[in-house]
């Protein structure tokens, strides 16, 4: 018998040369290198969701506002500032990063149905200011004018904008150094101390952990990773619009770590993946494609409260 | 997890449990690509198919598969019979239009892009083939910028700018009906230009504005605005918003009995918006950017309502027809230039002007080369509350304003055409 540790190591390589080859096998099966990088971009954003609610047990449904918020920073930087796709990156998880450090001050009081209420407000607020600036936002038009640059390393220089499995790659290395970001933080003492909040915060307060300043601190990180992966974004479409902030997108973000099994770390990947594909391709046979999604979630949350990995790892382990 | 299923014994139940699922993978895999015959003509249609602009986006649909229908019982383009794929690009979300643009220019490798019927996102995907260099026609989204500042040398469009609309009824309105005008605007991009159009004619034109109300979309009750307005006492109420606010806000003008004090008037009134409508709403002057009744004989017109009504039932709309010109100028700027190669393509389409069974309707119909806009007529005329004469006869055209006519000079649009070498 081979150990779990080994195990768990042969399903790490597994994940990391499905998603190093994507490019060679998608088109095998239909795919296209710009569904690859939407997957990763969005896979990001729901692993960021699961940080907070996966691992802190704290539910938040506006997440997309940092999302949005990550995407208006990279394009302001790159429209105005700075012609480079990293600075665009940095620009955007700062600006959504801080945004959300702040604003999770105030946050951090309120607990349950409460807390995610509070979130979708403060969402609703920057998605109606993107909405109606719009001599800086350009409003419903959304942010135009803008797009990712090549990528200048010194020794040789990468054309991001029209090679799209180049783009492909560069969105896997930014997904992979986030999600390794990720991982350490939740290996260490500070990441399992988020997991007693959420297994009994009564317990944890008693332990004399101050549970309110570490929920502040791992909401705030759950911002800087959901802003990184807006920017990305917002390099994915060389555009950011209103809609990237609203709290339908929060949703979204959601259903995929759900479906895809919360407290699991990968789970929010496989529930990207199995949405962004699903919507991608039931959109091109029939109009009624949402109907068939909101079967499967409905479903999912009915049969499989553990989601898919949930799932898998409940089979695995009888 | 892993060691588990290699140690495990393979037994029968396994093999057929994997073999029936193999099986289903051949059936239910989530991308099956159909044969395609590897010469045709590959068109892609990127246009929302569900949302607040399903209707506009399926009659489209309808008129593009009426003219790729036509095109290939004729041989085609070049010899090459064309396909017309379709994706749903949803009515407002950016994201989902341009993901579906590279994935009809990726994977589909399409040789000419059509949509968007929202402004925002005929913009963004604009971007996706510019980038790509694929020729792209603009269906339905109205907003200046397209063909205006933001034009491309492989973007053209069909129908009106909002500064056309603006122009096409101010005249008209100043003098038939009076110079004191108040404004229902939708509040986002396409209602802030249209009204920033109406705004600088007026003032030209000497008249002035009592009021503009800005209304979120989609909102159902327009009693408070409604009110505002006839307090302000105008000679004509502008309602410049769409679809279903067009809807609810008529029905309360004629609730409130306000288009019996005031001329009630809008700049784009579209087909579907008067068919949802009772009977008793159907009131003001308004331009329509094609009517399928019109005077005087005309074959291809005639020949284009009943195929259309042959194959739905309805007559066709404006949007039926810009799905129709778009497809038909395509294959007739790949006749012209005698290749599909994008480049050479737009230059035969700058400046072509369409045939008489292509453009239904009287005058000159051509797409002005320096930005890339259609010359398409204006149908300035009134609503009917009952059809006269076929029950979808619901507009009485009084003109019908040659597109030149009523568009800024292209100096005027901000469009300064870069055609690659």
């Amino acid at each position: 018998m081979i150990k779990g540790r080994t195990s768990r190591l042969l399903v790490l390589a597994a994940i990391w040369a499905a998603l190093i080859a994507a490019p060679y096998w998608m088109p095998l099966f239909g795919g296209y290198t710009a569904l690859g990088s939407r997957v990763l971009v969005l896979a990001l954003g729901a692993m960021s969701v699961n940080f907070l609610l996966g691992f802190t047990g704290t539910l938040s449904f506006g997440h997309a506002a940092w999302f949005g918020l990550g995407a208006y920073g990279a394009g302001f930087c790159l429209k105005w500032f700075a012609l480079s796709s990293p600075l665009g990156l940095l620009a955007g998880t700062l600006l959504g990063g801080i945004a959300g450090t702040l604003l999770g001050a105030l946050l951090v009081r309120r607990r349950g149905v409460y807390f995610a209420m509070v979130t979708i407000a403060f969402g609703q607020v920057f998605y109606y200011i993107a909405f109606q600036w719009s001599s800086v936002t350009g409003g419903d038009d959304g942010l135009r004018g803008f797009s990712r640059q090549p990528l200048h390393l010194g020794f040789t220089t990468i054309d991001l904008l029209n090679n799209a499995d180049a783009f492909y790659y560069f969105v896997l290395v930014c997904f992979a150094a986030a999600v390794g970001l990720m991982g350490f933080i939740l290996r260490s003492p500070f990441g399992r101390t988020m997991i007693a909040i959420r297994e009994n915060e009564r317990r944890a307060r008693f332990l004399g952990i101050p549970v309110e300043l570490h929920i502040w601190i791992a909401f705030s990180l759950s911002c800087f990773f959901m802003a990184f992966a807006g920017a990305l974004y917002a390099e994915l479409n060389n555009f950011a619009d209103p809609r990237v902030l609203h709290y339908a997108l929060s949703g979204d973000f959601v259903i995929m770590a759900v479906m895809g099994g919360m407290r699991t770390f990968w789970g929010p990947l496989l529930g990207a993946i199995v949405f962004v594909v699903l919507q991608d391709y039931l959109s091109s046979v029939t109009v009624n494609w949402m109907s068939f999604i909101g079967i499967l979630i409905v479903l999912i949350v009915l049969f499989f409260p553990r989601g898919i990995l949930g799932l898998i790892r409940q089979r695995s382990a009888a | 997890m892993v060691s588990r299923i290699i140690a495990r014994p393979v037994n029968r139940r396994t093999i057929l449990k994997s073999a029936a699922a193999a099986g289903a993978l051949q059936i239910a895999s989530p991308f099956v690509i159909s044969a395609r015959a590897a010469d045709n003509i590959k068109i892609g249609l990127d246009n929302p198919l569900t949302g607040t602009y399903a209707a506009p986006g399926k009659n489209e649909e309808i008129g593009c598969q009426l003219a790729v229908d036509q095109i290939n019982a004729k041989g085609g383009i070049l010899g090459r019979k064309i396909e017309l794929l379709s994706e749903d690009s949803t009515s407002g979300d950016a994201g989902a239009a341009v993901q579906k643009a590279r994935k009809l220019i990726e994977r589909d490798k399409i040789d000419f892009l059509v949509g968007n019927v929202n402004s925002a996102l005929a913009q963004a995907i604009a971007q996706v083939s510019n980038e790509k260099g694929v020729l792209h026609i603009v269906p339905g989204g109205h907003t200046d910028p397209i063909t205006g500042k933001d034009c491309k040398w492989n973007v053209f469009r069909v129908c009106n700018t909002t500064r056309m609309e603006a122009n096409a009824v101010s005249q008209l309105l100043y003098t038939k009906y009076g110079k004191k005008w108040h404004f229902i605007t939708p509040d986002y991009a396409f209602g802030h230009t249209l009204y920033q159009g109406c705004e600088a004619n007026l003032k030209k034109l000497g008249g002035t504005i009592t009021g503009n109300e800005l209304t979120p979309l989609g909102i159902t009750d327009f009693s408070s605005y409604l009110i505002k307005a006839r307090a302000a006492n105008p000679d004509v109420l502008v309602v410049l918003v769409q679809g279903n606010d067009m809807v609810n806000c008529l029905k309360q003008i004629s609730q409130f009995g306000i288009d019996k004090q005031i001329h009630v008037a809008g700049t784009q009134q579209e087909l579907e918006a008067v068919e949802a409508m009772p009977p008793e709403a159907r009131v003001g002057v308004w331009m329509f950017e094609w009517y399928w009744k019109q005077a005087g004989a005309n074959p291809g017109l005639d020949k284009f309502v009943s195929e259309i009504r042959k194959r739905t039932g309805k007559v066709p709309t404006a949007r039926t027809w810009f799905g129709y010109v778009t497809i038909h100028a395509y294959a007739l700027a790949c006749e012209k230039a005698k290749t599909i190669e994008a480049k050479t393509v737009a230059k035969a389409l700058g400046d072509m002007e369409l045939p008489d069974d292509v453009k239904c309707q009287p005058n000159k119909v051509y797409f002005r080369g320096g930005d890339h806009q259609l010359m398409l007529s204006a149908f300035i005329g009134e609503l009917m509350s009952k059809g006269d004469g076929d029950p979808e006869n619901l507009f009485k055209v009084n003109s019908v304003v040659s597109g030149d006519s009523i568009a800024p000079s292209v100096a005027e649009t901000g469009c300064q055409m870069q055609m690659p070498a």
